[in-house]
């Protein structure tokens, strides 16, 4: 291990590099957004002349990005509100009351997160367009509750099980019923669990676009990433209004990193530990 | 803590309570095991079914082993497959490197906690967003070959080249994602027994015998979840960058089977080709997982 000084700045290097690395991309980006059509032609590596809101602008209004904002905005928060109450009714009945049969479901939830997406999407697609729920916002919303589930539950369900069952029990004690235990006791306790779960179901939610793509096909009705997709063929020659929509999109995930980055951390490394 | 004799306990007060209670695991449970059972399990049945099904003007009828004929005989499925082997190749790499950058970041370097920080931004950024950036910065009068040219180097044609562009895919895939095996790693060396690592020190162990003999072992079970889940994740979530960066392109280089069963289905009308190559996904991870965890066991015992 790097027990010198030396060393240690010898692999400092590097690493610094590459946060340099990580960083410029979203740099390039933001200044190629403030700048004139002109100003990008002429030279797109220098900075901005004055900060300019006029692309972000334009791609908020005429390109139509507010659109897009809003309907993600309605999707995801619907999605993540569903997941969280379906998530941790199920995770807590697996994990603090017993019944007949109830590891075989919790197998069948760890089955059911081996299952990606692209698996299942050809007949999901048919099940919703028989349904009636293509290019709806349920429909959208149901397609992703059923994406992020397995996950939700398997997360919420190890959170649970470390509750003293001492809890529970003196909760039933003093009269509660199970579904008071649920809704006075568990979903309190659970909170630091349910924000963690919540705000990574929010990023994957507002991240994707293959499902979105798949069920919502109208332009009207496109969430966010679409709407990014779409931007690329129709500003190819206009590239500070493809780089405002691409800021938009991306500022929010920005700002939830920035608050809330361990709690991120802590959903994406909850399964390694217990694995 | 008990949890048997107090789950014993509550389930015995369960039995005495009403019917209400008794029926609440059902109830609480509903929901979950309607969307699960209905909108995942049973897709994936109907799936496997509909891949012996054809398309067009055989809709419906059985067709044996057809489609998956079919898809053998796809050079674009073909691609697809190639394409894959690249990414079971390039696995080490794209787990070496978290690996090692979170190994310096446990032991302290200077500005550690910065770097956690900054890797770890890219992972929750959607690829959408990613591959609109890359767009820009790897096109042919872009960023990076300035860079280079200054170096002297280039240009390349990172995207329009079939022989390049799945590389730069790749490329971009893994720079976006080894942030989140870099947190996975540091959860696991949070588990580290320190003591361990003094020992080392106190032997005059170096820098690659310490990793090699003490870490490595001591998270092999980190090790073996990051290999699963990278490779997971580079066969179903990459379709994002496929789809903005190069639309499969150039000359159907860099399509993945994510992205053919996306354009046969979404494109192309033919669901029940689709069907098949989201099988022959399904199998694919299926054997890649089920490999990686018998040899990582393999390699866990010799050591």
């Amino acid at each position: 291990m790097p027990r010198t000084r030396l060393t240690r700045w010898v692999v400092a290097i590097p690493m610094a590099v590459l946060a340099l690395a990580t960083i410029y991309p979203i740099v390039f980006t933001t200044n190629v957004a403030m700048k004139t059509r002109r100003e990008y032609v002429l030279d797109r590596f220098s900075l901005a002349d004055s900060l300019s809101w006029n692309n972000i602008v334009k791609a908020w209004t005429s390109v139509g990005m507010s659109r897009y904002f809003l309907n993600s905005v309605i999707v995801v928060a619907c999605s993540v509100a569903l997941l969280l109450l379906i998530g941790s009714m199920a995770g807590f009945a697996l994990a603090r009351l017993r019944f007949r049969g109830s590891s075989t479901l919790f197998l069948g939830v760890l089955a059911a997160l081996f299952i990606p997406f692209q698996v299942i999407m050809v007949p999901l697609a048919r099940i919703m367009a028989d349904t009636g729920l293509v290019d709806t916002y349920p429909g959208l919303v149901l397609a992703y509750v059923a994406q992020f589930l397995p996950f939700t539950i398997f997360l919420l369900t190890s959170y649970y099980s470390t509750v003293p069952a001492d809890i529970v029990d003196a909760a039933r004690i003093d009269g509660n019923t199970v579904y008071g235990v649920y809704w006075r006791i568990m979903l309190p306790i659970g909170a630091p669990a349910l924000l963690s779960v919540g705000v990574l179901n929010a990023l994957f939610c507002w991240n994707d676009v293959l499902i979105s793509l798949l069920m919502m096909p109208s332009a009207e009705h496109r969430t966010l990433m679409v709407g990014v997709t779409s931007l690329r063929g129709q500003y190819s020659d206009d590239i500070p209004t493809f780089a405002s929509g691409v800021l938009i999109a991306a500022v929010p995930v920005l700002v939830v990193y920035l608050f809330l980055q361990r709690q991120i951390a802590d959903g994406v490394t909850a399964g390694s530990t217990k694995g | 803590m008990p949890a048997s004799t107090a789950g014993a306990a509550s389930s015995r007060r369960n039995r005495r309570g009403s019917r209400a209670e008794r029926l609440a695991p059902l109830v609480l449970l509903a929901p979950a095991v309607l969307v699960i059972a209905g909108l995942r399990l049973w897709p994936l049945v109907l799936g496997i079914n509909f891949s012996f099904t054809g398309d067009g003007d055989r809709n419906g009828l059985a067709v044996g082993f057809d489609n998956y004929l079919t898809l053998l005989g796809d050079p674009l499925f073909r691609t697809a497959l190639r394409n894959v082997g690249l990414l079971v190749l390039l696995l080490p790499v794209a787990v070496a490197i978290p690996g090692l950058l979170a190994t310096f970041i446990y032991l302290k370097v200077p500005g550690h906690r910065f770097y956690r920080g900054v890797y770890f931004f890219p992972a929750v950024l959607s690829p959408v967003i990613v591959g609109a950036i890359f767009n820009l910065l790897l096109a042919f009068d872009g960023p990076l070959n300035a860079l280079l040219g200054g170096l002297g180097i280039g240009p390349v044609d990172w995207l329009g080249d079939p022989d390049v562009a799945i590389f730069a895919v790749v490329g971009v895939h893994v720079w976006a994602t080894f942030g989140m095996a870099l947190v996975v790693f540091l959860a696991g060396f949070a588990t580290l027994d320190s003591s361990l690592l003094d020992a080392a020190k106190v032997d005059g162990a170096s820098l690659p015998q310490t990793i090699w003999h003490v870490i490595v072992p001591s998270l092999s079970r980190t090790i073996q979840f990051v290999f699963v889940t990278t490779m997971i994740g580079m066969l179903t979530s990459m379709f994002g960058l496929v789809y903005v960066m190069t639309s499969g392109g150039p000359e159907g280089s860099t399509y993945l089977p994510e992205y053919y069963v996306w354009i046969q289905q979404g494109q192309m009308n033919q669901p029940a080709l689709a069907s098949a190559a989201s099988t022959a996904l399904f199998l694919i991870m299926l054997v890649v997982g089920l490999a990686q965890i018998s040899i990582l066991r393999r390699a866990g015992k010799e050591d």
